[in-house]
């Protein structure tokens, strides 16, 4: 063997070997001020404004059930200090006092948070922040599911989990396609009543929670004439309910109001319906039916399953 | 002997923060007509109060010879009739039925009135004159009608006794005069015990048949007019500088002015 | 006489008030939010007064004889009630704009309905009895607070009664409104009740009820010819042989329970309690003899009527409040036009 060319060879792989490892190792200092130049960004609220971030929120408060649910869900539940006392998902939240229907910038300000989470501006929260120099994000209730898919991406970028923010995105979308796509159809569409409490407030399919039914092709008994007469959500009197004779009967008011499909059953002339003496009648957790987070798609499994039994029992 | 329609014995009256009467006792036999006067704040409206029962008591009231707290609230009102100074007059209702209310001492809880309750309103009404406005609102009356339904509902009490309290307040001199002939010639045809707060002094004179005279919560004179309205009296307890006259058998109190020439 | 100048409740006005009230409740029964046909209703009666085959399916019929007969049953009972006790409150007082909540009913209900919803949710379910009771509790509740107040005053003059409600009612909002505020979340819930309805009712909501109230009309209406004479004031009262303190308490009793039993199944509905007597006031007379027993009537026939436009004016339910405002909001304009003195 000639000695210089083994040289070479050694030489060459040490060469590569040196770019790799230097090469590795300009990229991970690459990487994070990558990230960390993802900042400041400028974003568009899905209130139409602009919000700007100098750098990422290390400090998060955040005053809407929902949007605490995403930010855990995009890896940001490290950043947050604070979320109001009706944020109960994840169970490990920072759950406080601070009140998100009726919130004191004062005892916000107190947390010294950098931005500020919630679902409406309540009472021009935002200018009172503002004045403390501290920024609010708004995350109103979406009105679709791409509404909500945005907001996922939204709180990603905003806490420096774009990535995270996509992805969970995605994977909601693909999951519930998926689930939509596993569920039978039913040769007739199927009628159904979405209980908001007991004194029969409900949704129309001029809703969030209605758009999820819809996915299924399933009709609201509420929607009449004009599905958005009160903003989409009516009270029925139990004689409409009773004649409309619903497939399915969903219940979200089990937690706030106690429904169960035995006190349905209970009601004066409900015992006449044919989802009462099927059995069709679904209990739902209160909080994931009204909220517009990733639980979604325990919700869109919860209308799947019932529809399939609705299907299945013929 | 037949006691007396009303006696007070050393009767203390008065209302919660302060008493009025300091031990009145006096007598009023059946039949006859007794005036209270006295300046203002003498204790006449608190007598009449007394009389009916409707303040603090020390002392006792007795109705036809029986204390007035064993009696109950009706067989007091079956006793004694009232018409007070400034009655509360519904004005809707119309003449008759606000008549009709002085029957309630007769009636029970659940009775209805009769036909005899029913007549009793309507011989009032037309001994009072009032039988023309008998289906009229109250409130459609002039002052002297409205004076005279009050009398009406007291009178269809048919009570042996009578408490007027100023009886004569707001009627002019003509309709005063009226009310009071009224009043006296139905008692006399009745039998009925008037006592009645006056402020008029003359026509206390002229009606009654025993004159009381409070001052300061205490009784300071009793008796017949002439015997009570004397000018050293009115003087002495009105304040007010009088000359008294007789004209037809009757005492006439006549205001003087003492600085005129 | 021509005219008959004792104002008595005759016959032909009281067999015309049970007419108009019949007739209300049949119509009511006829038309409601579900569309069953009134042929078919009226055939479907007469079928059940006959023993002969019902015409409506195993639903229609519950839709009618569950919910609809109930609930207009309750209409006119809640209906009697406030209007009953609207008139012995305007007696009492001496007052025409009194009506039922003037001593605290509605602020100790609406107290007691919050506290139930914000500490105790889960009891709130249908046929639950916890915020009726609680309501009913309440009202009474605020009734007797406001009487106790008074009484430590010396005697119980209408004057001190009706200030020691206003303060009992301030203070039992305050409190209630303090509470929501710190839950609210639920306002909603609470909101909702207070605004009136009886969209959720059946027949055990009427059977639990009725009792109270029919008691407190056998008493309204053999006090009637008392309340005129309690209008004379005290003092006049006295001289009739009427113990003013007891006959009030009496009346103010009676009438509290019946408003505290229509209030817990129907929230708090408003104007009835003074619409309904002075309309009677003004167009039979002005004795509660008269004004009593057709305010039972008139009560119930307005609420029925008043229900019925809540169930079927709009597609979903209108809070009965609301029907009744716009009643009484012209009402009093009416009334402020004519002459005053016909009303007193």
């Amino acid at each position: 063997m000639n000695s210089s060319r083994s040289l070479r060879r050694v030489a060459a792989a040490f060469s590569v070997l040196a770019l790799t490892i230097t090469g590795c190792a300009d990229r991970e200092p690459e990487a994070k001020a990558g990230s960390g130049s993802g900042f400041p960004i400028t974003v568009t609220t899905p209130t139409g404004d602009k919000l700007t971030l100098d750098r990422k929120p290390e400090k998060i408060v955040s005053l809407s059930p929902t949007a605490t649910e995403v930010l855990y869900a995009v890896g940001a539940g490290k950043q947050v200090v604070a979320v109001d006392d009706q944020s109960n998902y994840p169970e490990d939240a920072p759950r406080t006092k601070l009140s998100g229907l009726t919130p004191s910038p004062e005892k916000i300000s107190d947390y010294t948070p950098d931005l500020v989470v919630a679902a409406d501006d309540v009472n021009n929260l935002s200018a009172a922040l503002d004045k403390v120099g501290i920024k609010m994000l708004v995350l109103p209730a979406a009105k679709t599911l791409d509404d909500a898919y945005r907001q996922f991406e939204l709180v990603g970028k905003v806490t420096g989990h774009a990535d995270e923010g996509k992805d969970l995105a995605k994977r909601v979308e693909d999951e519930i396609t998926k689930i939509v796509k596993d569920t039978p159809k039913p040769d007739k569409p199927l009628t159904y009543f979405h209980e908001l409490d007991e004194t029969l407030y409900t949704a129309t399919s001029e809703t969030f929670i209605g758009q999820v039914y819809g996915l299924f092709d399933l009709r609201n008994i509420a929607d009449g004439k004009d599905p958005s007469a009160h903003g989409g959500y009516p009270q029925l009197s139990a004689e409409k309910i009773i004649e409309a004779d619903p497939d399915l009967i969903f219940l979200a008011d089990t937690i706030c109001c106690g429904q169960s499909a035995e006190t349905v059953r209970k009601r004066p002339g409900w015992d006449t319906l044919t989802a009462v003496k099927n059995n069709h009648v679904f209990e739902m957790d209160d909080n994931i039916a009204s909220r517009w987070s990733p639980r979604v798609v325990d919700l869109v499994r919860t209308v799947a399953d019932a529809v399939e039994k609705v299907e299945g029992a013929g | 002997m037949v006691s007396p329609a009303v006696e007070l014995r050393t009767v203390r009256a008065g209302y919660r923060d302060r008493l009025v009467l300091d031990g009145v006792s006096l007598t009023v036999s059946a039949g006859e007509w007794l005036a209270v006067i006295g300046p203002n704040g003498a204790g006449k409206s608190t007598l009449v109060k007394a009389v009916l029962g409707l303040t603090r008591l020390g002392g006792e009231v007795l109705l036809d010879g029986r204390d007035r707290r064993t009696l109950s609230a009706r067989e007091a009102a079956r006793i004694i009739g009232y018409a007070p100074q400034q009655p509360a007059l519904p004005g809707g209702l119309t003449v008759t039925d606000y008549v009709l209310l002085g029957r309630t001492p007769h009636l029970g809880l659940l009775a209805r009135e009769s036909s005899a309750d029913e007549n009793v309103v309507a011989d009032v009404l037309r001994r009072l004159d009032l039988d023309q406005l008998a289906a009229r609102r109250i409130s459609t009356l002039s002052g002297g009608e409205r004076q005279r339904a009050v009398l009406a509902r007291a009178l269809a009490q048919q009570a042996e006794v009578l408490v007027l309290d100023e009886p004569t307040t707001g009627l002019d001199l003509g309709h005063a005069q009226a009310l009071l002939a009224l009043v006296d010639r139905l008692r006399r045809e009745d039998g009925t015990t008037v006592i009645s707060t006056l402020h008029d002094l003359t026509l206390a004179g002229q009606y009654a048949d025993r004159v009381l005279l409070l001052d300061g919560g205490e009784m300071v004179a009793a008796g017949p007019p002439a015997e009570v309205l004397t000018p050293e009296r009115v003087a002495r307890y009105y304040d007010a500088d009088v000359d008294v006259v007789t004209v037809g058998g009757r005492q006439v109190v006549v205001p003087v002015r003492s600085d005129a020439s | 006489m021509r005219t008959q100048p004792v104002t008595r409740l005759r016959a032909r006005t009281l067999v015309g008030g049970i007419v108009v009230l019949l007739a209300t409740m049949l119509v009511a029964v006829l038309i409601g939010a579900a569309e069953l046909g009134w042929q078919r209703v009226l055939a479907e009666i007469w079928a059940q007064l006959t023993g002969g085959m019902s015409p409506l399916s195993e639903r229609e019929a519950a839709i009618l004889w569950q919910l609809r007969v109930p609930r207009v049953m309750l209409a006119g009972a809640v209906g009697a009630a406030l209007a009953s006790s609207g008139a012995a409150f305007q007696g009492v007082f001496r007052n025409p704009l009194a009506d039922p909540f003037l001593l605290g009913a509605a602020a100790g209900a609406g107290m007691a309905a919050t506290i139930v919803v914000v500490f105790a949710p889960a009891l709130t379910a249908w046929a639950g009895s916890t915020l009726p009771v609680a309501a009913f509790a309440g009202a009474v509740g605020g009734v007797a607070l406001s009487w106790l107040l008074s009484t430590s005053y010396g005697s119980v003059s209408p004057t001190t009664l009706l200030l020691a409600g206003v303060a009992v009612s301030a203070f039992l909002t305050a409190v209630q409104t303090f509470v929501q505020q710190l839950n609210a979340d639920t306002i909603r819930q609470v909101y909702g009740w207070m605004l009136g309805g009886l969209a959720i009712t059946g027949w055990t909501d009427f059977v639990r009820v009725i009792p109270y109230i029919a008691a407190a009309a056998v008493v309204l209406l053999v006090c009637a010819r008392l309340l005129d004479v309690l209008a004379l004031g005290d003092a006049e009262a006295s001289s009739l042989g009427i113990r003013p303190g007891r006959l009030r308490l009496l009346l103010i009793s009676a009438a509290s329970l019946a408003t505290a039993a229509a209030v817990s199944v129907s929230g708090l509905i408003g104007f009835v309690g003074i619409i309904v007597p002075h309309f009677i006031r003004l167009t039979v007379g002005a004795s509660y003899r008269v004004i009593v027993p057709l305010s039972l009537l008139g009560g119930a026939s307005f609420l029925i009527v008043a229900d019925q436009i809540a169930r079927t004016a709009m597609p979903g339910e209108l809070p009965i409040g609301v029907v009744t405002a716009f009643a009484g909001a012209p009402f009093f304009i009416i009334v402020l036009r004519r002459n005053a003195e016909k009303l007193w």
